[in-house]
């Protein structure tokens, strides 16, 4: 502090030494840290791990399966009847709500008659609304007031056992989901494995944890069925609120109609029943198609909303039964394009040979995979990766997530070839079976699904990825992002300050420069655009409001709505601070550094959310938010030009619209594209209240803009 | 949400060049009120009083409810460790969580107290400003450097817009709690030191100590405050000057006068005053509460339930604060030992930078919130927000502040990660407490660079001082 040394710099701390030798490469890092991203990415289908059971407590398979002959062929005369139900109730009446009320009525004597609960859960369909921010809201209870009409109504029947071990605190849930309407053998023989295994289970003496059966009425769509009973079930109405619906519209055929006993009427109530918290819940459905494979195939459907997952250890369980105890060959959703594309083949090649060269250097590094293998898990983790980064649930167990139970869709492929009457029983044996040994071994659970991950992809059915390793390449892929900020920021800041120098040499009059704050001005730019994205975020709001028009108008609406409201914004709020004195030259220096550092926060915020959508769009977003440089930029070298014409092909790919295009050209061809697709894709999105929606349009859409803005600086 | 910080910051620095800056500050502080009124309509949708970043269990009005209730039944308000506030507040505002006005919500009383609170405290910061701004170009004269230095901001405004259109000032006071009470008592306090009226300045005093216990490390700052004046270059440098005139040319011209009056020793009279009154103003306090408490408890419980909640770190639910984890996992054994030392790091701190700081006592004060807001019991943003609208103050002397952009990130970034963290971890299960704990570390380890940049700053602009009017005598 003395006065004499004062000219001596200070030695900057370590941890700044290290931060300023990284900007002043930031060129470097940032190219090597974006290929080291994405070399990652594709190195994933060689890092996966094989599943295991992580929670001890499960024990898979070590019980013999009960389901017996005796039950089998009870759902087997059940799934008959059903189905003589639907062509013989067509042709003496032909009225659709008779055959749902047959159905209904058939489960309800054949549950009554195993000794369980039953009762009728009615709801009515409704249009899914969006909610900006459902991500940080709690499920809401939803309104009854709405304006609604009778004819919507949809009926689910619900079967529960009380647990002989249990306090009645758990549950395990089966749904089945069939279409009251016009009933399929599959939905038929989905109900008749939901039947056997529940037959069963009347009768066991280990069972710990309450049953509930959901044969869910998907007249309206599957999902809107559980979740409406999901939310009914957790939300208790109290006073005469939940039955009003009920009341007003009273169908006289509906509940006093029926040609059952008096013994079995009794039993059936309409107010919900309830057991105790969900600790698993499976969704069977059979599929009608066969493949052509020789084996039964199973499918699996994990992902629920906004890219949640259930715990892999009921993957795990699904899968070790279906492989081990059942000669199933299970299937997850493949991106069927990858499969036969070149360059994967080459860079499975490529990694297949690496492999082995390691091997024979060392032969316990064994990492190589064969090129079918890596191709394939190219493929699942495609499909898991979009499906996640989609946020919209796969199937019913998407409405389960949202309570924070973990459930999973089964569909079981059934073969069509083969003489169907054995078949029949066969086919329900197995699939009940498989039910069975799920069951028992969540039965076994002490806590809720804990102990293995949440945050996890696909690549086959017994191989994942964790959140440790795929978060390295989203890590590698982002890290320039904020590198590069700092970097443009402490040049645009060195030099600002050419007249600095005058102070130390007393000249007339110290001026108070704001040196550290002039980012401000930039930061107001940004600011005013992802304060219009936020705008754009509750446009649909409004399309509620106005009569159905084609996806093309309402695309040109939404167009010019956002280029008006984007352009007063700027004029009103952006304009007045422009005639600033400080130079232009630094000025797009500080908008892309204040850009670069929105779009870091977005994406790390995203990449919590759900983690898929993060990673697509960082892909598309951080190679065009450091490319970027102004067009009439005064030195001009090879370098420049390179990096202007590259930056000119990222931004058009970047625009949304356009990534759409040409993400769904290269899987499925061009041939079949028209534009109003990117629209009714939004429109999912949002109608799913998919935070990638609001992802879109508060980070990708304002970055994109603010890229333009750069772009056509002048400077 | 987070933007509006953008916005706050660069309409003042417009409006600082035009003689219609006045009118341009009064535009955007009744726009950020009318704001405020529109989003008290709509705070079921926002549900931020369940929020833990910004409802504390000291400062939540929904628990207040509950010690109303208590109390309306004649139990004692504290029974069931709902309540940890005031029993003064309980009589004032109890009423009215219970007044229902036809047609509206029902917690709009409450929320226009706490919008009344906010746009009286920004009138305080405001007159702190320009108290500030008026001793800094007294100052710059009486040392013979030249007006204002060019470009000076008007900081009051500043402070005050900073404080309006802060979203966290704009969260607490939206969010159903009893922050924008305390905020404004700490800035009575400060008020009325700068001002030099120690009645009130000691009412103010003790009214947030007795509301929240941590102001209580303001007695330094405003002791300093009455009996200094506002805050000024190191007092060195005029008796340098002094010195200086009084050797070169016999005191024929400058202002001895003022470097006199800035060279003033220590005055024991207004401090003495100050006593006076905070000794009447405690004991009126404690009597109200005992009249409040007369009939359901003791003022012993009181304090059990209030200090004695702040001090031991009871309520282990998570808050933006580092200290509920620690206590969460530390044994019971070593409880007490790490009690004391977590609250000791807050005094340890105290006399160093009053040592160092003597000169600038309103920026003592900064810095004393910032760092209690860091190592509170119960933190929110509400503190936060207290203490950026008095670091706003000092927009001239901080104008070379290092890693600003690098902090406004950090600020951003860590509020709109929190609450996704919090997410997380409560209601999707996926994550654990651990993720959310990392980003109350990031708020915390922010926090630190700030204070410790602004101090540097500060040090090295009274450095600048120093040198510009050491060269000026040459």
């Amino acid at each position: 502090m003395a006065e004499n040394d004062e000219p001596v710099k200070p030695q900057p701390r370590p941890i700044i030494r290290i931060g300023l030798f990284l900007m002043s490469h930031s060129l470097l890092v940032s190219l090597v840290c974006c290929t080291a991203g994405i070399i990652a990415l594709l190195l994933l289908p060689v890092l996966a791990k094989n599943t295991y059971i992580s929670e001890n407590a499960l024990i898979p398979g070590s019980a013999s399966p009960m389901l017996s002959n005796i039950d089998v062929s009870e759902a087997s005369r059940f799934v008959d009847k059903l189905l003589s139900i639907d062509s013989s109730s067509v042709s003496i009446d032909s009225s659709s709500v008779s055959i749902g009320i047959e159905i209904r009525r058939l489960m309800a004597e054949h549950i009554s008659a195993l000794g369980a609960e039953v009762n009728y859960h009615k709801f009515r369909s409704q249009l899914n609304r969006f909610h900006p921010l459902q991500f940080f809201a709690s499920p809401d209870p939803g309104n009854i007031q709405e304006n609604f009409s009778c004819s919507s109504y949809a009926i689910n029947t619900v079967g529960i056992i009380r647990a002989p071990r249990g306090d009645g605190k758990e549950a395990i849930v089966l749904v089945t989901p069939y279409n009251s309407v016009k009933i399929t053998t599959g939905e038929a023989l989905s109900l008749g494995i939901g039947y056997s295994v529940f037959s069963l289970l009347t009768r066991v003496t280990w069972l710990a944890k309450d049953i509930i059966w959901l044969a869910s009425d998907s007249q309206h769509g599957e999902y809107a069925a559980v979740a409406a009973w999901l939310r009914e079930y957790h939300t208790p109405s109290f006073g005469g609120l939940g039955k009003l619906p009920s009341e007003i519209c009273h169908e006289p055929s509906n509940l006093s109609d029926w040609k059952t006993d008096a013994v079995v009427e009794t039993r059936i109530s309409d107010t919900i029943r309830r057991a105790g918290t969900m600790a698993a819940a499976l969704v069977i459905k059979v599929a009608d198609s066969s493949s052509d494979f020789e084996k039964d195939s199973l499918s699996i459907y994990a992902e629920a909303s906004n890219g949640q997952m259930p715990n892999l250890d009921l993957v795990n369980i699904v899968n070790y039964l279906a492989v081990h105890g059942q000669g199933l060959r299970v299937k997850v959703e493949k991106m069927q394009s990858f499969l036969n594309s070149w360059w994967l083949r080459g860079l499975g090649g490529l990694f297949e040979s690496l492999g082995k060269l390691a091997r024979s250097l060392n032969p316990q590094w064994s990492f190589g995979i064969s090129i079918a293998d890596y191709v394939e898990g190219c493929a699942t983790l495609a499909s898991s990766l979009y499906n996640q980064a989609l946020g919209v649930p796969t199937g019913p167990h998407g409405a389960f997530r949202d309570y924070q139970v973990d459930a999973l869709t089964m569909e079981i492929s059934r073969q069509l070839s083969q003489t169907y009457g054995n078949r029949q029983n066969e086919f329900l044996m197995q699939g009940g079976r498989l039910v069975e040994g799920i069951i028992r071994s969540v039965n076994n659970l002490l806590e809720k699904f804990h102990q293995s991950f949440f945050l996890y992809l696909l690549t086959s059915s017994n191989r994942f990825v964790s959140v440790g390793v795929y978060m390295i390449a989203f890590a590698l892929l982002v890290a320039p992002l904020p590198m590069v900020a700092a970097s443009l920021f402490s040049d645009a800041s060195k030099l600002n300050p050419v007249e600095d120098q005058p102070m130390a040499g007393h000249v007339e009059k110290p001026v108070i420069k704001f040196g550290s704050w002039k980012w401000l001005h930039a930061a107001k730019t940004v600011f005013i655009v992802h304060f219009w994205g936020a705008l754009m975020i509750l446009v649909p709001y409004f399309y509620s409001h106005i009569p159905k028009s084609s996806a093309v108008t309402s695309l040109s609406i939404w167009i010019t709505l956002s280029v008006i409201s984007l352009l007063l914004l700027h004029l009103n709020l952006g304009s007045s601070g422009i005639s600033n004195s400080q130079p232009q030259r630094t000025e797009w220096a500080y908008l892309k550094s204040v850009t670069i550092a929105a779009a870091f926060i977005g994406l790390c915020l995203m990449s919590v959310i759900n983690f898929a959508t993060a990673e697509i769009g960082a892909l598309l977003l951080v190679p065009m938010c450091l490319m970027a440089v102004p067009l009439r930029l005064k030195v001009r070298t090879l370098r420049t030009s390179l990096q202007i014409v590259c930056y000119l092909v990222l931004t058009f790919l970047g625009f949304p619209p356009v990534a759409f295009y040409v993400l769904k050209g290269a899987l499925n061809g061009f041939d079949n594209i028209s534009i109003g697709e990117f629209w009714t894709w939004m429109e999912a999105l949002w109608e799913w209240s998919s935070a990638t929606y609001v992802y879109i349009c508060l980070v990708h859409l304002p970055c994109w803009v603010l890229c333009i803005l750069t772009l056509l600086h002048p400077c | 949400m987070e933007k509006p910080a953008e916005k706050k910051k660069k309409k003042p620095s417009k409006s600082d060049s035009g003689s219609g800056s006045g009118f341009e500050f009064w535009k955007w502080a009744i726009a950020s009120i009318i704001f405020r009124l529109i989003l008290i309509y709509f705070p079921k949708n926002l549900n931020l009083a369940s929020r833990p970043e910004i409802s504390t269990p000291l400062t939540s009005l929904r628990r207040l409810a509950e010690g109303y209730w208590l109390k309306e039944l004649s139990m004692s308000p504290y029974s069931g460790s709902m309540y940890h506030g005031s029993p003064l507040l309980l009589s004032i505002l109890g009423p009215l969580t219970v007044k229902r006005l036809e047609g509206q919500p029902n917690h709009l009383l409450c929320s226009l107290v706490s919008v009344i609170a906010d746009s009286i405290s920004a009138m305080l910061i405001h007159g702190i400003g320009q108290r500030l701004q008026g001793a800094y170009c007294r100052n710059l004269r009486s040392l013979g450097l030249w007006e204002p230095f060019e470009g000076a901001l008007p900081s009051g405004d500043l402070a005050a817009l900073v404080y309006l259109w802060n979203p966290f000032t704009i969260v607490t006071c939206v969010g159903y709690n009893t922050s924008p009470i305390e905020n404004l008592f700490v800035l009575l306090s400060l008020y009325g030191a700068c001002t030099g009226l120690a009645p009130v300045a000691a009412f103010g005093w003790v009214v947030a100590t007795h509301l929240s216990l941590y102001p209580a490390v303001l007695i330094i700052p405003i002791i300093l405050l009455l009996a200094y004046g506002l805050d000024a270059p190191p007092r060195k440098l005029f008796l340098q000057k002094l010195s200086q005139k009084a050797g070169s040319d016999s005191s024929s011209d400058g202002h001895p006068e003022s470097v006199e009056a800035q060279s003033t020793p220590f005055s024991l009279r207004p401090v003495l005053i100050f006593t006076f009154w905070s000794l009447l103003w405690a004991t009126y306090i404690l009597v109200l509460c005992g009249i409040s408490l007369k009939m359901s408890g003791s003022l012993w419980e009181m304090f059990e339930r209030t200090y004695g909640f702040i001090l031991t770190v009871k309520d282990l639910s998570p808050n933006i604060g580092v200290l509920w984890y620690f206590f969460a996992e530390v044994f019971e054994f070593f409880r007490n030992f790490f009690l004391i030392v977590c609250h000791a790091n807050i005094l340890f701190m105290i006399l160093p930078l009053a040592i160092r700081l003597y000169h600038r006592p309103c920026f003592l004060a900064f810095v004393y919130m910032a760092i209690s807001s860091i190592l509170k019991s119960y933190p929110s943003v509400g503190d936060s927000a207290l203490y950026l609208a008095l670091l706003a103050l000092f927009a001239n002397e901080l104008a070379e502040m290092q890693f600003s952009f690098f902090l406004f990130c950090g600020y951003v970034g860590v509020s709109v990660l929190s609450p996704v963290m919090h997410n997380l971890w409560i209601w999707r299960g996926t994550g654990n407490a651990n993720f959310y704990f990392a980003t109350a570390m990031a708020y915390a380890c922010f926090q630190v660079v700030l204070v410790v940049e602004s101090v540097s700053s500060m040090l090295n602009h009274d450095r600048r001082i120093r040198k510009l009017s050491t060269s000026t005598k040459a």
